[in-house]
Formats: structure tokens, C-alpha cells, sequence
């Protein structure tokens, strides 16, 4: 009896063998909204059928966790072989040798399919290390008949901006400004008012921006609406989820938001009325964009296997289906000359805003570097800190980290 | 019946009875082998990842998990450089220390209601251990919807109750986000500490009671010189078990704040789990997790050796 | 020995209201999963709030179970608590019996190191495991998550059957080896039968650990095909854009409710079970 303890523990451990076979592709996917699974199931179960003997493994996780995932992945010495990546985060890759540089699959068709530009955030030392999988510029969007009750204008400038929020915070139960305070994006929903303020995240010499006199001068301006009572209350309770939720009740005025907003309300608040419009100028017309990436990894266990997964994707009908039901923007030609993307005005007004986008700079530690400030908007935010103090301390522990 | 003093503690390290009969011989290596399984399970499972702990702890590791060159206490003094982890520390205490209390305090009249004979006790004695039967990452999840400031129900009850006449955002600022999770952490510590204490009562004979009756001792006074002195070996078990269940207990506060806002409710696990996991900082995590390690060690002896101090007197 | 009062109905009246706070509060999660879960879509950030939705939208949890292949989840969940519970009997129940049948040399020091592995928790080795199964290649499965839970489950199942084996008079034993039979087929025949109640209990306390496992599991399954109702439930939790609160809760019925019933079905042996050791 004791000896059948033993065996069947030593037998257990004997029989400790990965899972990963030939022939089989895995591909992290972090969703972007609750579309984004049913989508890539719908992909799998297309791409299987039409190529036998190849299995398509989705492992799916949270943008949170992502990177944690990958990290730990490579550690284990069994990369994906695909996965769904922040472009910010792929010169961390890159740096590492883990990203395999892709030019030596692409036909010339297949390069002809996308948006010349968006293959620049992706070109390391002049090797192409991803795809261009989603791009997203932020917008303001203003819940127009809260204008109206209010007497308000929609404005332009940063300004009419303040005077707005504060406008619109007079009507009851009603805040002018969704200012989002918790959660992942907290520095993105800061940037939008950084860049108008003719600010930067990074300086020419690769160190932080954010002890400039704009930056303290932008988080001030988010501060002093706070203060007045021209955003929702406590700001740091709000994740993006929730700060939307707030527009979509109708209770909020203005949010900073990309085109995903769009399609969810159409669909849960379809009595809304809202316009899409420009971030509001204080000095620069501008606003802060994210790319995502689709990158293979240089330890994948079949790269050709995964390159058909690619090319798979790339078709127009599923691109076309992904950008509409995620509310992103398009990545490829035809796509974008779509009647969706062409004709429907909230997604040109999106649209419209690529040109001055700024998009994440590519730097190593990306991760960290935000954590940094966001923890320092939220001190502003609470009022634990003035915008001046953390933000100089923040610059100063990005700059050790830029440094290294 | 034996009397009430002789329930054995947690693990009892007491001798056994004479030697008998043949077994005499068999004895040494039947008992060897009978514990061996679960001597090797534990081993590999735990003592291997501490192994390997320390290993990691004295190297430089790339962020990707590959150990580069070792570099003595670099880690160590990373850790120690660090405000945040003084922060956490601090916050551990407070955090282990309040919720510890709470529960004690809460269960403790709890157990006794429980053990009084009243209709519906099995009912009660259920409703009272529920929250033991979810999962403490889903209660999180739960509680976080609750929460929400403009849409959570527990805003809506409190509105009808009276209780309060604005919404309040209980997770956006860190002191009142740390308060509402030490709550839930009590809440959800209460039905296994009740059950011990439970256990520690009935195990309390009655003949006890009506000894104490006829030297006068009733109501108050037979709570406090009967009941109490035989129970405080179950109140210490829960002290101790609740100190390592709370000092550990991840999910609550990552579930509802991540540690944030501004890091503001930060405890040493989450803030283990975002070097390990987030920051990719291995050669910190390991110092980290290992000096939790260490503390847990030292907190076992301590109660072993009071534990041992306890059976010989 | 009533604290209280001699008369049981005002006793009962008593003890229900000193309770009730508390009560309220343990049913006030499963209130808001039962609320939410059956909401339509846009009823679910609404404000001012109400408990009854306009409608029943039991669609919710069929729409929920598609979405996320939730099927999947649940063998998962299911598949490493029956074999974690499982291991934890196989490997719990000798080193029980000896600490309660034998003396040997090792004996203090091994309840030392099995206190020690109690006092330990995941979260602290969560880095090491991950490194130790990364290095024999066993990464993204259930079967590591199975062992490693069983083993941080081993200390207090033993703890629980030890109390129970003590209880039991060993002349039972002794008359069966007088009858001639083995040690071994005593324990099976004579012994396990009677310690049959503490085995369900120490199964039942490992089954809803195990069920609800989250570091661990976090930690070690990367695919979602692997991953278990706790991990489904918070990636569900932690979509950025957008929280469809009414199928999250959907989910969370799903998993728990089960778990809850077998749990109000064995709660009365804890008690019991807990205090094993005192009675007799």
C-alpha cells in the first residue's frame, strides 16, 4: 500500500512533460472589451478549418497581466508564439533578443495591405520587430444636449474647456469633466492635457518632461477642476470602465476617449446625443495616441506555422470586423477606405486627429515609468501632494530609471 | 469523560502511550514510512521554491528571469532603498494588527451566542459560516461592484436605509479604501475563527458550569473564570492562525485597489507581487518574499516554543 | 449555563437580533450577485440604483457561458479539486495515523515542519514555485496546480485528522490484530470505516480551499483553456474598457452557489470536527 503512495507520486512527477506540440500556434491575446474573445474564437475556429493540422491556441489575459505573462513565459524558456503587445513594450523585447524581426516573411503584398506609418513605431535598428495590429487617437467626446441644458458651448480651447466643466457641473447630479483617476491609462488621460499644454512626456535627451513647467501647469488645470467641482467626485475611484459608465448614464459632459466608446453607446445608451470633437488647445493642437502590436518571438516553436495565423488575420474581413466591433482605428488601406471608416462622422473626427497624435515613446521600462506617474497624478489628484512636488519627484525617479 | 482541560492544541506534540506488543520492533521505520509522502510533498513543494528563493535573491536577474551574475546584498539594499517597502511594511502591521483584532472581538460573542440553546441555532450557525463557502477573490470581485460610488448597491442601501444622504466613494481615497478592505477581511475572517471557538466550547462540559454554580459563579463571573481561562488555548490558536492567514491574504486588496490609489493601501504581498510580476524586479521580489519568510519563521517558533511551554506546566 | 435568560423564546428573539448585523452582511454579497446577475445590460450603471431589475435577464448567464466558454472553466476548477483533494487523503491520512498511533524520534520535528508549511503561503513562494516548475518544464497545466495546493493543504488536513484519529479508541485496532488480521487490512477494514466521517469533513475543508485557489493558480496557468473559476472570474473583472458587471456576477453564482450548497449540506460536521480531540 505504501509503496503505491510512493509509485504513484514518483510516477507523477515522472510524467511532468510540456504541453506544447508541433503544429500547434500560441497566441497571447489581452481583450481590449468583452467583443474581444467571441472575435479571436471566431478566428481560431476559421484559420483551423482551413488549415488542418495546425492548432491554434488562444491564451487569453488581462492588459494588466500581460506583461507579467510574457515575462514569465520567456523565462520558462516557452515563448508564445504570437502575442498581442503594447508597442511601448516591445523595445523591452526587442532589447532582450526575444522579438523576431519579421522582414524576412513579408512579401510585398502582404507590406502593401497596411498603413505605411504605422510601420514606424515597430522598425528596431531598422528590423521590422511587429505588425501594426491596433491604433486608437484620442478624442473629446461631449454629451451635447447636457451643452445645451447648460447654456454651454462646445469648446475649443482649453479654456472654454475649464468654463464648460464648471457650467455643466451646475446642473444637479451632472459633472462637466469624467476625469479618470485609477486603473491603467491614468498618465494617458493626463497626457491629453500635457500635449495641449505644449508639454512632453520625454525631453530631447530621453529624460522626463514631467517636471516641466506645462506638465505642472496641465495636472494643476485637472487639479483646479477637481477642486471646483467640475468632475465627478473623488477621481481616484474612477477606472476607465467606470469614468465611461459616468457618460453613458448622462451624467457627465465631457470625456477624453477612443472610438471604442463609440459602439458600446450605440448600444447601451442609444438615446445619448453626443459629438465627437477635438481635444481642446491650450497651445498645441494635439492629442495621445496608443499602437498595439502584433509581434512573433524569436524562440516560437513554429514560425511558419504562426505567420499563416498572421496572414490569416490580415484578411479584410476579419481586420474590418475587428477594428468596427473593438471601435478602434484602422490599420490597413482597406479598411480604412471602408464606408464605415469614410462615411460614419464620429469615426472621421477620429480619424482627423492621427496627424497630430503623439504616440507612447519607445522606451525600455515603460511599465514602471508609468506606474511612477501615475502614482504621482493620483497624489495631485487627492490633494496629498501640489502638482509641483510630485511631479519633480517623479521626473527625478523616472530619470534614475532612464538612466540605467 | 475526561475533563475539559485535556483537548490537545493544534498539533499536539505530546508522547504516546507504553510500547505494545510486537510492534515494538516495526515501530521506527512502519512510522517512517507512514510519513514519508506527505514529508516529501511538502518538502519539494515548499522547500524547493525556498531554495531557489535564495539562489535568485543573490543575483542580478534580467527582467525576463535569467540569472546574470551574482551580486551579494545589491538586491537586499534595493529593497531597503526603497520607501515603498517601508511603507508596506508599516501598513502589513496595521493591516494584520486590525483585522486580527476585529475578528477576535467580533467572534468571540459570536461563538458564545452560538452556544446558547435558542430556536434556529443550526440556521444561524449556517448564515454565520457562509461567507467561508466563496471564494475570497470572488468576494473581492463581488465587493467591488458593491462599492461602486455612483452605481454600487451598497451606496443604494445605505441611501435607504438612512444611513448616509450622498453617495460615498469608499475605494478612491487610500484611507477610507484601507478601512473598507480591513472590514471585508474581518468579515470574511469571522466563520472560521467562530468555528474554532465553536469547538473550544462544546469541548467545555457542562458539569464544569454547574461546579462553578455552586461556588456562585454565574452569568458574568462564569464567563469570566470558567469560560475564559478554558478557552484562551482556542483564542490563541486563532490569534495565531488569523496573524498568518491576514499577514498573507492577497486577493481582497488586489481585487479592489491594486494597492492604489497612490499606493496608498499597499501591503507587503502586493507590493511583492508587483515586483515579481508587474516590474519584473526578481532579484527584489526574492529578497522581499524571503524576509516574509523569514518573519513567519520566527512567528512559528515563538508559538511552537509557547505551545511546548504550555503542555509542561 | 444560558447567558442570557432561563425563557428559549426571548433567549431565541435574542440571539437572532444580536446576530442579525452580521447575517445581513454575509447575505449581502449573494443579494447584489442574485441583483445583478439578472439585469439587463443598460440597467447595470444606473443611478439612483434599485435591487429589482425591470425584467428577469436570465439570458445573462447562457450569454456569459458562450462568451467566455465557461463550461471549461468549471472542469477545470472541478478536475483539480478532485485530484488535489485526492492527493491531500493519500498523502494526509498515513502521516495522520502515525502522529496519532506511533511514537517515533522525528515525531515533534515533523509537526515543526508540517506547522512551518502552514504558516507559509503561496503568495510569499509564488516566484519560487514558478521558478521550480519553469525549471522541470511542467509550466501551464493543472496537474502542478493540483500538487502544490495539496501540499499547502497537507498541514491543516492533518491537524484535522489527527484530532479525529486520537478519538478513536485503538482496542478496536488491537482486537482486530488479535483476531489475526494484518496492520494493514485493520487500518483499511476496521479503521478507515470509523474515521470515515473525518475523512469527508478533511475532504470537504480541502475541496473549498482548493475550489477557491486563486495564488497559486495565478501564478502557474497561463492559457485561458487552464484557467479555473476564480482566474475566469477575475480576468472577466479586469477587461480595461468596459465591465459587464452582469455576466461577472452571472459567473460568480455560477461557481459559488454549488460550493455553497455542499458547504451548508457539511457545515455541521466543522464544529464537530474542530473539537474532535476535546470530546472524549
Amino acid at each position: 500500500m505504501l509503496r503505491k503512495y510512493l509509485s504513484s507520486i514518483l510516477l507523477a512527477t515522472a510524467l511532468c512533460t510540456g504541453t506544447a506540440y508541433a503544429g500547434d500556434v500560441r497566441f497571447v491575446v489581452p481583450p481590449y472589451s468583452s467583443e474581444t474573445e467571441p472575435f479571436f474564437k471566431e478566428v481560431e475556429r476559421d484559420f483551423e478549418a482551413a488549415n488542418p493540422g495546425i492548432n491554434l491556441v488562444l491564451e487569453f489575459t488581462s492588459w494588466e497581466t500581460l506583461n507579467q505573462k510574457l515575462t514569465t513565459d520567456i523565462a520558462a524558456g516557452s515563448p508564445p508564439d504570437l502575442a498581442l503587445i503594447g508597442t511601448r513594450s516591445l523595445t523591452d523585447y526587442a532589447a532582450q533578443g526575444v522579438a523576431e524581426p519579421l522582414d524576412a516573411h513579408m512579401t510585398p503584398a502582404f507590406k502593401d495591405v497596411f498603413i505605411e506609418s504605422f510601420f514606424s513605431p515597430s522598425m528596431i535598428d531598422g528590423k521590422l520587430m511587429g505588425l501594426p495590429f491596433a491604433a486608437s487617437a484620442r478624442a473629446m467626446i461631449v454629451n451635447t444636449e447636457l451643452f445645451e441644458k447648460a447654456g454651454a458651448k462646445p469648446p475649443t480651447t482649453w479654456d472654454e474647456f475649464m468654463g464648460a466643466a464648471r457650467q455643466i457641473s451646475k446642473l444637479p447630479g451632472t459633472y462637466g469633466f469624467g476625469l479618470q483617476g485609477q486603473g491603467v491609462e491614468v498618465d494617458a488621460y493626463y497626457f491629453y492635457a500635457l500635449l495641449s499644454f505644449g508639454g512632453r512626456i520625454l525631453k530631447e535627451d530621453g529624460m522626463s518632461a514631467l517636471n516641466s513647467p506645462e506638465a505642472i501647469a496641465a495636472a494643476q488645470s485637472y487639479k483646479q477642476l477637481i477642486d471646483d467641482g467640475a468632475t465627478q467626485p473623488t477621481p481616484t475611484s474612477y477606472g476607465e470602465a467606470e469614468t465611461f459608465a459616468l457618460f453613458k448614464q448622462g451624467k457627465v459632459g465631457m470625456v477624453f476617449t477612443f472610438p471604442m466608446l463609440i459602439p458600446q453607446i450605440k448600444k447601451e445608451a442609444p438615446n445619448l446625443k453626443y459629438e465627437v470633437l477635438p481635444i481642446p488647445v491650450k497651445t498645441t493642437s494635439a492629442t495621445y495616441g496608443i499602437t498595439d502590436t502584433l509581434m512573433m518571438f524569436s524562440g516560437a516553436k513554429s514560425k511558419d506555422e504562426a505567420w499563416k495565423v498572421i496572414e490569416f488575420l490580415y484578411q479584410d474581413k476579419y481586420r474590418a470586423a475587428f477594428d468596427e466591433r473593438e471601435g478602434l482605428l484602422p490599420v490597413t488601406k482597406a479598411v480604412a477606405a471602408s464606408d464605415y471608416y469614410q462615411k460614419d462622422p464620429d469615426m472621421r473626427a477620429f480619424t482627423a486627429l492621427l496627424p497630430v497624435a503623439h504616440f507612447a515613446p519607445l522606451i525600455p521600462n515603460f511599465d514602471q515609468i508609468a506606474d511612477i506617474t501615475v502614482r504621482a497624478l493620483q497624489r495631485v489628484y487627492l490633494g496629498e501632494e501640489t502638482s509641483e512636488v510630485a511631479l519633480n519627484r517623479a521626473a527625478t525617479e523616472i530619470d534614475v530609471l532612464r538612466k540605467k | 469523560m475526561s475533563t475539559a482541560l485535556s483537548h490537545p492544541p493544534l498539533l499536539p506534540l505530546a508522547g504516546e502511550g507504553k510500547v505494545r506488543g510486537i510492534f515494538r520492533m516495526f515501530r521506527m521505520s512502519r512510522a517512517f514510512w507512514l510519513i514519508l509522502p506527505g514529508l516529501l510533498l511538502t518538502a519539494l513543494v515548499i522547500g524547493l521554491p525556498i531554495l531557489i528563493l535564495i539562489w535568485t535573491a543573490f543575483h542580478e536577474v534580467s527582467r525576463f528571469g535569467v540569472l546574470l551574475s551574482f551580486n551579494g546584498f545589491a538586491n537586499f539594499a534595493d529593497v531597503f532603498a526603497d520607501p515603498l517597502f517601508y511603507a508596506a511594511l508599516l501598513r502589513t502591521i496595521v493591516w494584520t494588527a486590525a483585522v486580527v483584532l476585529g475578528t477576535l472581538l467580533l467572534s468571540l460573542p459570536v461563538a458564545l451566542i452560538l452556544n446558547e440553546d435558542f430556536a434556529g441555532r443550526g440556521f444561524a450557525r449556517l448564515l454565520i459560516l457562509l461567507p467561508w463557502s466563496v471564494s475570497l477573490t470572488m468576494t473581492a470581485v463581488v465587493w467591488r461592484w458593491a462599492l461602486n460610488g455612483q452605481s454600487g448597491l451598497f451606496n443604494h442601501l445605505l441611501l435607504q436605509l438612512g444611513i448616509i444622504d450622498t453617495p460615498i466613494e469608499w475605494l478612491g481615497t487610500a484611507p477610507l479604501a484601507f478601512m473598507v478592505q480591513i472590514a471585508i477581511a474581518i468579515l470574511v475572517s469571522i466563520p472560521f475563527t467562530v468555528t474554532l471557538l465553536l469547538g473550544g466550547l462544546s469541548s467545555i462540559a457542562g458539569d464544569v458550569y454547574e461546579a462553578g454554580a455552586v461556588d456562585g459563579a454565574t452569568g458574568w463571573k462564569s464567563f469570566r473564570h470558567i469560560t475564559l481561562p478554558l478557552l484562551k488555548p482556542f483564542v490563541n490558536i486563532a490569534i495565531v492562525l488569523n496573524v498568518i492567514y491576514i499577514f498573507n491574504s492577497f486577493p481582497i486588496i488586489w481585487v479592489l485597489t491594486q494597492g492604489g490609489p497612490a499606493d496608498g493601501t499597499d501591503i507587503l504581498v502586493t507590493y511583492l507581487y508587483k515586483l515579481a510580476f508587474k516590474f519584473g524586479q526578481l532579484g527584489k521580489a526574492s529578497v522581499v518574499s524571503l524576509m516574509m519568510f523569514a518573519v513567519l519563521l520566527v512567528f512559528t517558533v515563538v508559538y511552537a516554543a509557547l505551545q511546548m511551554r504550555r503542555e509542561e506546566t | 449555563m444560558g447567558l442570557f435568560t432561563r425563557s428559549r423564546p426571548i433567549r431565541s428573539l435574542l440571539c437572532w437580533l444580536l446576530l442579525a448585523p452580521l447575517i445581513a452582511l454575509n447575505l449581502f454579497p449573494f443579494a447584489v450577485m442574485l441583483s445583478t446577475a439578472l439585469r439587463p445590460r443598460d440597467e447595470i450603471f444606473i443611478n439612483p440604483q434599485r435591487w429589482l431589475p425591470s425584467r428577469l435577464a436570465v439570458e445573462n448567464f447562457s450569454d456569459m457561458w458562450t462568451s467566455v466558454d465557461y463550461g471549461t472553466a468549471v472542469l477545470n476548477s472541478l478536475y483539480v479539486a478532485v485530484a488535489s483533494v485526492a492527493l491531500v487523503l493519500l498523502v494526509g491520512i498515513p502521516s495522520a495515523y502515525a502522529l496519532s498511533r506511533y511514537d517515533f524520534r522525528w515525531k515533534r520535528k515533523y509537526q515543526l515542519f508540517l506547522l512551518i508549511t502552514q504558516m507559509v503561503s503561496p503568495i510569499v513562494l509564488a516566484l519560487g514555485l514558478f521558478r521550480l516548475f519553469v525549471w522541470l518544464g511542467w509550466i501551464d497545466s493543472l496537474d502542478p496546480v493540483a500538487i502544490v495546493v495539496a501540499a499547502f493543504n497537507l498541514a491543516f488536513s492533518v491537524m484535522m485528522l489527527f484530532n479525529y484519529f486520537s478519538t478513536i479508541p485503538r482496542d478496536i485496532e488491537e482486537a482486530a490484530w488479535i483476531d489475526g488480521a494484518s496492520a494493514t487490512a485493520s487500518l483499511i477494514r476496521i479503521f478507515l470505516p470509523l474515521a470515515l466521517p473525518a475523512l469527508s469533513v478533511t475532504a470537504m475543508f480541502t475541496f473549498v480551499e482548493v475550489w477557491n485557489e486563486f495564488v497559486i493558480t495565478l501564478t502557474l496557468v497561463r492559457s485561458s483553456e487552464h484557467f479555473t473559476l476564480p482566474l475566469e472570474v477575475h480576468a472577466l473583472a479586469s477587461n480595461l474598457y468596459e465591465l459587464k458587471w452582469h455576466h461577472i456576477m452571472a459567473a460568480v453564482l455560477v461557481a459559488t452557489l454549488p460550493v455553497t450548497a455542499l458547504f451548508m449540506w457539511l457545515q455541521r460536521y466543522l464544529v464537530g470536527g474542530m473539537a474532535a480531540g476535546a470530546v472524549k
